[in-house]
């Protein structure tokens, strides 16, 4: 059975709104990661998936940069409570689409580097350290959970364009 | 689809979008894409509007002219089909371009022949004149879509061959998106 949820697309008000901390890894805690888990993998174009996105106004996102080619840290599948990034450094543009905006890309501007903490599905704290598309796609995710879509965060106006492959599966 | 294109260009000064938009809200039109610039000082629109069946452009384009002329603004509406133009071919891949160089006259002019005879279709395009007389550098930076059957190599060749004649610095790199 697949606990795949529908993603919200813009303007839902749960998307700009900033989610809150969970205070425990308890059981709804548990449901809500393997829902998110199972959006994830039911989109096969995603990377990861936010709360937010599946209406639950919550600090949880999986993410999984398996396989990606501009990939280099790469932790597999993984789900963060109450992320919190402790370090950051570099800044690169790159174009980011998003399942909760169809139809555009953007050009975001995201940190190459980071230290995240956070707590992992069995309620430890975990401390990650990502660059590159794993830090880029934490990035696009945490933003997710303080109520920010890609489109907030385009270097420019005109730096939003069609997109062309996901509408096309 | 009663669709118009409208074009305004003007000496920039503020309110100039609220106008335009104004009178095209009095005549009941609903904005779709637009694109609005400052290029050397004179703001530059472009709108896709759609409006209410019956609305002639060449109606719209008085009642604009006559608002916004006090604004120095140059008005112009014309009719759109309902074709959506050329459609990418879902293999098609996107690609930034970016030409810099000493300014002359063609560098433009140049580079889009060589794009278009590989059949790239232009998508975003935007120049810009920077630095100081007589030290002007042209800044060029687009993005392009390449059909599946293109010769990225032989691109890449001809448009090394072709900056260096035109003394000008210029990349081509994938710019692929990633749905996070």
């Amino acid at each position: 059975m697949t606990l795949a949820r529908p993603v919200l697309h813009l303007p839902h008000p749960v998307l700009s709104r900033p989610a809150a901390a969970l205070e425990d890894i308890d059981r709804k805690a548990v449901d809500l990661a393997h829902a998110l888990l199972d959006t994830m993998r039911s989109s096969g174009h995603s990377v990861g998936v936010a709360a937010p996105q599946i209406g639950v106004s919550l600090r949880a996102f999986c993410l999984d940069v398996t396989g990606h080619r501009r990939a280099r840290s790469c932790h597999g599948e993984l789900v963060l409570f109450n992320p919190v990034i402790i370090e950051h450094s570099g800044s690169e543009i790159g174009r980011e689409g998003c399942m909760s905006v169809p139809d555009l890309t953007g050009d975001v501007a995201r940190a190459t580097a980071m230290v995240v903490e956070g707590l992992g599905l069995d309620g430890e704290q975990r401390r990650l350290e990502v660059d590159a598309f794993e830090a880029r796609a934490m990035q696009h995710e945490i933003d997710h959970l303080d109520g920010l879509l890609f489109v907030d965060r385009v270097v420019a106006p005109g730096r939003v364009f069609p997109r062309r492959v996901y509408r096309a599966e | 689809m009663n669709r118009v294109a409208v074009a305004a260009f003007g000496p920039d000064r503020p309110g100039m979008v609220a106008a335009i938009t104004g009178v095209l809200m009095g005549h009941g039109g609903n904005l779709e894409d637009t694109s609005m610039t400052i290029l050397r000082g004179h703001f530059a629109m472009m709108l896709v509007v759609a409006m209410p069946e019956g609305e002639a452009p060449a109606v719209l384009e008085d009642s604009l002219s006559r608002e916004v002329s006090a604004l120095g603004l140059t008005v112009v509406v014309r009719p759109l089909g309902d074709g959506t133009g050329m459609a990418d071919e879902a293999s098609a891949s996107s690609w930034s371009v970016s030409v810099y160089g000493s300014d002359r006259p063609g560098i433009v002019h140049r580079i889009t022949r060589l794009l278009a005879d590989h059949g790239a279709n232009i998508v975003d395009l935007s120049t810009r004149v920077t630095g100081s007389f007589p030290d002007l550098v042209y800044v060029m930076l687009f993005d392009i879509t390449l059909g599946a059957s293109a010769d990225v190599d032989r691109l890449q060749a001809e448009l090394a061959t072709l900056s260096e004649e035109l003394g000008v610095e210029a990349h081509i790199r994938p710019h692929e998106s990633d749905v996070l």
